[in-house]
């Protein structure tokens, strides 16, 4: 069974670390043995082909899927339980709701009617769109305003599943700015990505997920499959010991 | 009409339904599970033929069914075995063959069994409206302190639960409300259309509202307009309440499609 261990008024490296995390689905063995860590303040990417278990790590971080096995440590720098954030993949908001960007965010984050605009200006969202509704909305501005929301309830650990699919090209720099800067604002930020390009130019740190994962070398890693092959350079650590073959996971650090 | 006794119970009757009835259609509509009124109300028939059959008032074996069967719902809501609009159906096609086996063995004509089919003016009771009053609260302050987790729920289960929002306790409290709700109702609007008094106005509502706010304040305003002007008319024209009530909702929706059709 999956325990979760709390560390308060904790000035650990790592505001997440999970050691050997599994899980599994309907049978399917989703994770195995997956430890890997989210550094304080960084920008991590959790990365991987279709079907490895990305978001799946997230979940299971999230309390969200009830892991099998395993220890997940949460550490706080202050006395209460870190925050966790999370902005889906997608939403599919009902259309029977009619809901507006200002109700959205009163519902969600409980955001009180002074402060929306502030709120909203946090992440560019445009104010002239205060009262639509958001089926009405861009894609772009639909990933800003579920950003604003959770931003607004000040999550140490802020998890985003795929941030840029909804997104058009020309939005994309945008979302990716607002990203940068709410890390800069010292949010510890977890994307869930299949974008290698963003990986190699925005992370701090990367968790890959690739089930045939092999390390021939600290200086490159193949990640090898059947469809793709993806070089990530200048790696300057490894886990586990890149000399072997091995499937699973790879916590790779500074690129 | 307004100061015949039974004229009364049956407007504030109504008022109260349609307050509940808005409150909880707000979130089965979006949820997709509008068919659940349907299939609670007609599986509670099964209930209504065990009461009349064994001489005890039939609405509270349907009560307890209802609940039953809400609870039901609720607890495979979120299964990957059973879909809850196939669970429907079987409670649906059950109740109703059970009840219809069970009235075969009645014998003679059955005059209450049409009253709780399409709903009875005279059949309400003092005792029905205090039933009535007490469930409305009780819907009312649920909804006050649930109704943030439901809203969100709804749009995402998974981000509700990282707000740490009370997501299951309210599912149980829509499911099980409604069923409950259902049942109270059937007096006077019958088993057949009172689905119509839940879905009906909420739909009605999407096409004219343009905000959440302004969804539910319309709702509510709808349902009891329906339901007091059908009342009336019921009386009026000597017509069963309940599809008197049910073809002036469907009259509505179909001018408010109209009109969102042609101010688009």
């Amino acid at each position: 069974m999956l325990t979760t261990d709390l560390k308060l008024n904790s000035d650990h490296v790592n505001i997440v670390e999970c050691h050997d995390v599994s899980l599994t689905r309907n049978t399917n063995e989703v994770l195995c043995e997956a430890s890997c860590c989210i550094p304080r303040n960084s920008l991590t990417f959790i990365v991987g082909e279709n079907g490895t278990g990305k978001s799946s790590l997230a979940l299971t971080i999230l309390g969200l899927l009830p892991g099998s096995d395993g220890l997940i440590c949460l550490h706080s720098q202050s006395s209460r339980e870190p925050v966790l954030g999370y902005v889906p993949q997608s939403i599919d908001f009902p259309k029977q709701f009619k809901l507006t960007v200002s109700e959205y965010l009163q519902y969600s984050a409980e955001v009180k009617s002074s402060e929306i605009e502030a709120t909203l200006e946090r992440v560019d969202f445009p104010l002239n769109h205060i009262a639509s509704q958001i089926t009405q909305l861009s894609g772009g501005q639909v990933q800003k305003l579920l950003l604003a929301a959770e931003l607004y309830r000040k999550p140490d650990v802020l998890f985003l599943d795929e941030p840029l699919a909804n997104v058009d090209d020309s939005s994309e720099k945008h979302i990716i700015d607002v990203i940068l800067e709410i890390r800069n604002q010292g949010v510890t930020i977890a994307i869930i990505t299949h974008d290698w390009n963003m990986v190699s130019n925005y992370a701090d740190h990367v968790i890959c997920l690739n089930k045939n994962f092999a390390c021939t070398s600290t200086s490159a890693c193949f990640c090898k499959n059947s469809l793709s092959k993806v070089n990530i350079k200048n790696i300057q650590k490894v886990t586990p010991d890149p000399e072997h073959m091995h499937d699973g996971f790879c916590y790779i650090e500074n690129i | 009409m307004f100061s015949i006794s039974f004229m009364q119970r049956a407007f504030i009757g109504c008022f109260l339904l349609s307050i509940t009835y808005g409150l909880y259609g707000m979130f089965i509509i979006p949820r997709k599970i509008g068919f659940m009124a349907d299939g609670i109300s007609h599986a509670s028939l099964l209930g209504i033929a065990v009461g009349l059959s064994i001489g005890i008032n039939p609405l509270m074996p349907a009560l307890i069914l209802a609940a039953f069967l809400g609870f039901l719902l609720a607890y495979s809501a979120d299964s990957h075995r059973v879909t809850s609009d196939g669970l429907i159906g079987i409670f649906l096609s059950g109740g109703m063959s059970g009840a219809i086996i069970i009235m075969a063995f009645m014998p003679g004509y059955k005059p209450d069994l049409f009253s709780y089919l399409f709903g009875n003016l005279l059949s309400i009771q003092n005792v029905d409206i205090y039933a009535l009053i007490a469930f409305t609260v009780f819907s009312i302050i649920g909804f006050m302190l649930q109704w943030r987790a439901l809203v969100i729920s709804t749009i995402h289960l998974d981000l509700s639960k990282v707000i740490n929002l009370p997501t299951t306790q309210s599912k149980y409290f829509l499911f099980i409300g409604m069923s409950i709700g259902l049942i109270l109702g059937v007096k006077l609007l019958g088993v057949i259309l009172i689905s119509a008094l839940l879905i009906t106005p909420v739909m009605t509502a999407n096409q004219i509202a343009t905000s959440f706010k302004g969804t539910f304040i319309t709702t509510q305003l709808i349902g009891v307009f329906a339901s007091f002007v059908g009342i009336a008319l019921s009386y009026s024209l000597d017509l069963p309440p309940g599809p008197t009530i049910a073809l002036l909702l469907v009259a509505i929706f179909v001018l408010s499609l109209l009109q969102s059709k042609l101010s688009s």
